[in-house]
């Protein structure tokens, strides 16, 4: 009866059902991990155990071959990682300073193309060239085929961004401050570095953190516009590695200088798939705080 | 918002043509961005209707650039490219519009479901770290997702190393599963990110509605059917109408990566964009170029006349959340 009492008094579900919905929630956490943890696994067992017995939760045999063939020096994933760092690093550094900056300028209610340039913006929300045109001009008339420039710079602007960093300005700077910073003598460019950036950080963040998820994942661009492996990122080089044979065949040299029948073809595939997530997995509960709050504001719109 | 646009009312004082200046000057980065990988693709969508012929330009020609110049310079053929599509489109639009609908009704369920679930459970903490594992594989590339899955439902993946008789799942007789694996996969992918929204407005929702139904005796149910799920309506319905202005997108990363290559599967694998990429790529077509133009300028047109539609709807009914 007392048990009756507190769920109706204060208005909660009863502890029968709490404990049910915990352990849904459980078997969905279990089977949210499951998938990434068989990955992990498998990048640790033998290989000669993995093509026999295939894969299981957890290693038959234990080896760590798979990773040291990974991160010898000239190895396929080693430039692939350098890409993508630069890509990632310089594109989210481009990124966070074009969004905040364009969003400033729509945020001000006495900018007099404000409606103009909002729509500019936006329109590339509605309405694209297709694939086979962005395709054409990227690599023909941009020139982007075969550089790292391709791996960033299409994605280092985002109209969605833009309405996000927008709505950040609006609700966290007083229009009072930027007012009497005008009175006080500062231009638009001073009040924005020296008074507005300081309060706007935590929009800054969930730009850049948009922005190097984005580019970090990217396949498209790569898929697209980059025909050397000189210049892949990492997910278009693991999935070259999944699915062409051919293409480890034509790298086993850069694999360390390993002979083909030697490569632990499998837990190597799955150790690269490992080093590829790794950093964002390890990253992410620091993150996660801030895509929320972005998803809240981009959804509701600014 | 309301309040600083009614602000922009005002006179602008001296000072102002600078201070314009200083704004262009600041929109001007973004709007480089904008046109070079935005506004300058758009006009090649007239390869749809063009035949499409590599000419390498002659000299002292205006247009230097080799495909600029074959663009202009090839020959329209009305909507021959179209007709070519004709035979194929059944297909593409069944696995397109199919497929969407699929993930937005399962999506929907399961995401509304979810934010409930975490919002009601007692052990608040607990139900944090939930949500935040949950959370996670929408940060997880396709790409990865595809070596998940082949770990699961490879030839000597998780489930095939328990059955005595494998599956060969990657094969053209395995089709009947593909639609399963790819609702799993965006289940998977989605639904933590999905629900974040609708827990947003539910936590947001007015505490004394809630009391004022526990005193009245409406259980825990009826406080969902009656208080929760009509005040998450609008935001529901939103949500849908904006999928719904992009029902011939698909997820072009899932489609294209997880069936591995696997041609057999094609049937039920083949989604608009990923019919675009490989017609582009496909050597063997005389206009390639101009087949999968056609289908990419159906995807842009029909796509952008949904979303005006959409959201003319949505702005009837809700004008707050209206895009534009």
């Amino acid at each position: 009866m007392a048990k009756r009492n507190d769920s109706l008094a204060n208005n909660l579900i009863s502890k029968k059902a709490n404990l049910i919905l915990n352990i849904i929630l459980l078997i969905g956490c279990f089977l949210t991990i499951m998938p990434l943890w068989l990955i992990v696994s498998a990048s640790f067992t033998e290989n000669a155990v993995l093509t026999q017995y295939g894969y299981r939760m957890w290693p038959m045999r234990f080896s760590t071959l798979a990773y040291t063939y990974l991160f010898q020096s000239g190895s396929i994933i080693v430039t692939a990682y350098k890409n993508t760092i630069v890509a990632t690093v310089v594109g989210t550094v481009l990124a966070t300073v074009t969004v905040g900056l364009y969003a400033y300028a729509l945020s001000r209610p006495d900018f007099k193309f404000r409606r103009f340039f909002t729509f500019f913006s936006f329109f590339t929300m509605l309405f694209g060239g297709g694939m086979v045109s962005y395709y054409a001009m990227m690599r023909n008339v941009l020139g982007l085929k075969d550089t790292v420039w391709a791996l960033f710079l299409p994605m280092s602007f985002s109209a969605y961004w833009v309405i996000i960093m927008r709505t950040f300005y609006t609700s966290n700077v007083p229009e009072s401050l930027i007012e009497s910073a005008r009175i006080d003598g500062s231009g638009e460019w001073r009040t924005l570095i020296q008074i507005v950036t300081p309060l706007a950080i935590p929009g800054f963040a969930t730009v850049a953190l948009f922005s190097a998820i984005g580019i970090w994942n990217d396949f498209r661009q790569c898929l697209l516009l980059n025909d050397s492996s000189y210049f892949y990122n990492l997910q278009y080089t693991i999935y070259q590695t999944m699915n062409n044979l051919q293409f480890m065949k034509e790298n086993a040299s850069k694999m360390g200088g390993a002979n083909v029948s030697n490569l632990p073809t499998e837990s190597f595939r799955m150790a690269m798939a490992v080093v590829t997530v790794g950093p964002i997995i390890l990253a992410y509960p620091f993150f996660q705080q801030y895509f929320i709050k972005g998803l809240t504001v981009g959804a509701v719109k600014g | 918002m309301s309040q600083a646009r009614a602000g922009g009312k005002k006179k602008v004082g001296v000072g102002s043509t600078k201070r314009q200046l200083a704004y262009l000057s600041m929109v001007a980065p973004g709007v480089v961005f904008l046109l070079l990988f935005n506004y300058l693709p758009m006009p090649g969508i007239i390869l749809a209707f063009k035949n499409y012929m590599m000419k390498v330009a002659p000299a002292g020609s205006f247009i230097k650039n080799t495909f600029l110049y074959s663009l202009f310079t090839s020959e329209w053929n009305g909507i021959k490219n179209f007709t070519y599509l004709l035979k194929e489109a059944p297909m593409l639009l069944r696995n397109t519009v199919g497929y969407n609908l699929l993930f937005m009704v399962v999506g929907l369920f399961l995401q509304v479901g979810l934010a409930v679930i975490i919002n009601e459970l007692r052990n608040r903490k607990t139900a944090k770290v939930y949500h935040t594992i949950m959370f996670m594989p929408y940060f997880i590339s396709w790409i990865v997702v595809m070596y998940a899955l082949y770990a699961i439902i490879g030839d000597k993946g998780f489930i095939n190393q328990m059955r005595t008789e494998p599956i060969r799942f990657y094969a053209g007789t395995a089709r009947k599963y593909w639609p399963f694996f790819f609702l799993i996969a965006q289940i998977w992918k989605y639904t933590g990110q999905g629900s974040i929204i609708y827990l947003a407005t539910i936590t947001g929702l007015d505490e004394q509605l809630y009391e004022a139904a526990a005193i009245d005796g409406a259980g825990k149910w009826k406080q969902l059917m009656y208080i929760t799920i009509p005040q998450l309506m609008p935001v529901i319905v939103m949500l849908q109408i904006l999928a719904v202005g992009r029902i011939f997108n698909g997820d072009f990363d899932m489609f294209y990566t997880l069936p591995n290559g696997s041609g057999s599967l094609k049937q039920v694998t083949t989604t608009i964009d990923v019919y675009v990429y490989n017609t582009l790529k496909a050597g063997n077509l005389r206009n390639s170029f101009g087949y999968a133009s056609a289908a990419a300028f159906f995807q842009s047109v029909v796509g952008f006349v949904l979303i005006l539609i959409t959201n003319l709807i949505v702005r009837r009914h809700q004008p707050e959340m209206a895009l534009f």
